[in-house]
């Protein structure tokens, strides 16, 4: 008896030395300023590396789920980044804001560590120091660029007017859509910035529509504007222009926030919603968030999803690295994601693609629009943006 | 319809709800010549205790006056137990309190289920039908329920500093604290007071812009610093300065909005707007409109 379990000891001894630990680790905002957004996605990176370990999915292999707050600020971000890679040798990091992945773009180039942010700003792939970053999901500007031609189909030679977030992440679609605009035939006839302590829009509106505005497309979080529907709601301007926006301005944080004012609302995103049930990835994303106690709140927010989809593709870039589960090989198993290898989890409307010269994921999108119970139901299938290939040729 | 009384109408609006909650500040300033950096925390604060009540089934409003009880209460005990122990330090020392103060109620709102994340009020029945227009511009009754509120508290505590007892005393405390020792009045009562007035205007004001736009902490928080030019254009000791600078503050805002953002690229201008004032009033008038004139020479 003695002999057994000291044999079964040693047994349980050698497997667990033998079964290596690999951070998987994100910082992003889970408090300041964008954690409505930072908190849930937190959540669904946490939860996926969870359900990763507990369905070995790497086999020998245990997950180290770190989720860190970098409260939204740079600095906090670079120091997460250098103890991450420096201290706990993560081989891929998951990011956030727009603003902390341009500053670590040229480290990140320097370290080769194969990142993806929770930011879908275009300018994070182009060159320089485009080589380690990888968008999960279609980007900002093409959403922008997709509600435009809608915009051009339905009513050629329209005035667009685009709301913007006063930072890097707001501005920058900008000169693709005036670019594409201006193909498409539509008038961009103002471009305002407009912040999260936006208590009253009365000025803007009633400018847009003595500009004879009729689709405003925003590019910005929900809290802003939600708070540009319900002044539009008061105003009657409703009817008279029609609102849209890319990926971060939708979904249940604009519904909650902007009540009925948000119906009608067009919204670009890449994502499945919560209440597509027959998604194997909707399906899976309710499953985790059960297991994992989630709120019901935080399992219908998009950006749990999203949160999942990054976690979920350096786990797939890890079983296709196999042994080295380096950099090196995690960066291999990223650009292995395409054609017959594209990597489908089904929380987007497409697989997710990778190759070398190809760092946008999930290309696909779709457009949706709010209806009166405050879900949003896709108004077309899953597409790419024509135009946007022309106005932003990558690489 | 004319653009220009829409925008002075929008910025009493948005000005009347500044003005409450740059009460705080001044309350706080007029009896302890403290400027309080956690206001906006408080605000917050108040706001999330009446949303959290509500989602526990309570009535709105009987949500919104237990929360002005709960920041009555807290504003009396951050007195006790931080800013009583102040007295006679450097006024760099008390300001360092309370930006530190600041951090750490911040931190406590996001051990709560509301420190990240959006949320909104269930707008009340009585305040969700239909508005009314004025000089042909339609106002949410939210809106005007706003205003009045803070135009009915505003004008409390403007009674109560210049008729009621307890108001002149503070006012004297204020004015010179040993003075006001050497017959008998306890100061740090009047102070506990003070910060108690101010927690509880401070949930009011939460309450109001939480209606109006919202609940997140960086936007409930961040308004305490949005408010700043308005205490110092009004003047930091003077409640009528509070009123007169939140509805100046709240037009300028409007009107930049309303005409700079059309010629200048990308707009935004309200945002700075208030900044500029702020710093033209600290070069021409350091005490502001009403503030009481100190001048010293050294």
């Amino acid at each position: 008896m003695k002999k057994a379990l000291a044999l079964s000891a040693l047994v349980s001894l050698s497997l667990a030395a033998a079964q290596k630990t690999v951070t998987l680790a994100w910082s992003g905002a889970i408090t300041g300023p964008t954690s409505d957004a930072g908190a849930s996605y937190a959540a669904g990176v946490e939860d996926y590396c969870k359900y990763a370990n507990a369905q070995n999915m790497l086999p020998g292999v245990r997950l180290n789920c770190v989720v860190r707050d970098d409260q939204y600020n740079n600095a906090n971000t670079q120091r997460n980044f250098e103890d991450f890679v420096g201290n706990l040798n993560t081989p891929i990091f998951l990011s956030y804001s727009t603003g902390s992945n341009l500053q670590l773009k040229g480290v990140i180039e320097e370290t080769k560590v194969p990142t993806l942010p929770a930011s879908y700003h275009i300018g994070l792939i182009d060159a320089p120091n485009n080589s380690y970053m990888f968008l999960p999901v279609s980007s900002y500007s093409e959403n922008i660029v997709a509600l435009l031609e809608y915009v051009a189909k339905k009513d050629r030679g329209a005035k667009v007017a685009l709301v913007v977030n006063p930072s890097p992440f707001g501005r920058d679609p900008v000169v693709d859509a005036r670019k594409a605009a201006d193909r498409l035939g539509l008038k961009i006839v103002d471009v305002q910035e407009v912040g999260g302590n936006n208590l009253d829009n009365a000025a803007m509106l009633r400018r847009f529509e003595s500009q004879g505005v009729k689709y405003v497309i925003n590019q910005n979080t929900a809290g802003p504007v939600a708070n540009i529907l319900k002044d539009a709601k008061r105003l009657g301007l409703l009817g008279k222009m029609q609102f849209m926006g890319a990926h971060y301005t939708g979904g249940e944080d604009l519904t909650k926030l902007a009540g009925d004012a948000a119906e009608n609302f067009i919204w670009a995103t890449s994502y499945y919603m919560y209440d597509e049930g027959d998604r194997p990835g909707i399906q899976l994303v309710k499953k985790i968030g059960a297991q994992y106690g989630r709120k019901a709140d935080t399992i219908r927010s998009v950006h749990y999803t999203s949160g999942m989809l990054a976690a979920a593709i350096a786990v797939e870039a890890m079983k296709r690295a196999k042994t080295d589960i380096s950099a090196a090989g995690l960066y291999k198993g990223l650009t292995s994601m395409n054609g017959s290898r594209a990597f489908n989890p089904g929380f987007t409307v497409g697989p997710v693609t990778f190759s070398t010269k190809d760092h946008v994921g999930a290309e696909s999108l779709r457009l949706l629009q709010a209806d009166k119970t405050g879900n949003f139901k896709a108004i077309t299938g899953g597409q790419r943006s024509q135009m946007f290939q022309l106005v932003h040729p990558l690489r | 319809m004319d653009l220009l009384p829409q925008l002075l109408l929008a910025g009493i609006v948005i000005g009347s709800i500044y003005a409450l909650a740059a009460l705080g500040f001044v309350l706080i300033y007029k009896s302890s010549r403290v400027i309080n950096f956690a206001h906006g925390q408080i605000i917050a604060t108040g706001a999330f205790i009446a949303f959290a009540l509500t989602q526990r089934g309570l009535n709105f409003w009987l949500a919104g006056l237990i929360a002005m009880l709960a920041t009555f209460l807290l504003g009396m005990l951050i007195e006790r137990v931080f800013l009583r122990r102040m007295v006679g330090e450097p006024i760099i020392a008390v300001i360092m309190v309370t930006i530190g103060l600041s951090s750490v109620i911040d931190g406590l709102i996001h051990l709560t289920p509301y420190g990240a994340g959006s949320f909104s009020f269930q707008t009340p029945a009585v305040l969700s039908g239909q508005g009314i227009e004025v000089f042909g511009t339609p106002l949410s009754r939210t809106q005007i329920a706003g205003v009045l509120a803070a135009l009915g508290l505003l004008g409390a505590f403007t009674y109560f500093f210049n008729k009621s007892t307890l108001g002149i005393t503070m006012r004297a405390v204020a004015d010179d604290q040993m003075a006001a020792m050497s017959v008998g009045t306890s100061v740090e009562r009047v102070f506990a007071l003070a910060w108690a007035a101010a927690g509880l205007t401070a949930a009011a004001a939460g309450v109001i812009l939480g209606l109006m736009s919202g609940l997140t902490l960086g936007g409930l928080a961040g308004i305490g610093l949005k408010v700043f030019p308005v205490v110092i254009l009004g003047g930091l000791d003077s409640v009528i300065g509070a009123i007169v600078g939140g509805m100046l503050i709240g037009i300028l805002e409007n009107l930049s909005a309303g005409y700079l953002d059309a010629i200048v690229p990308g707009g935004g201008t309200r945002e700075v707007f208030p900044f500029i004032v702020l710093i033209a009033v600290l070069l021409i008038r350091p005490y502001g409109l009403f503030g009481t004139k100190e001048i010293e020479r050294v």
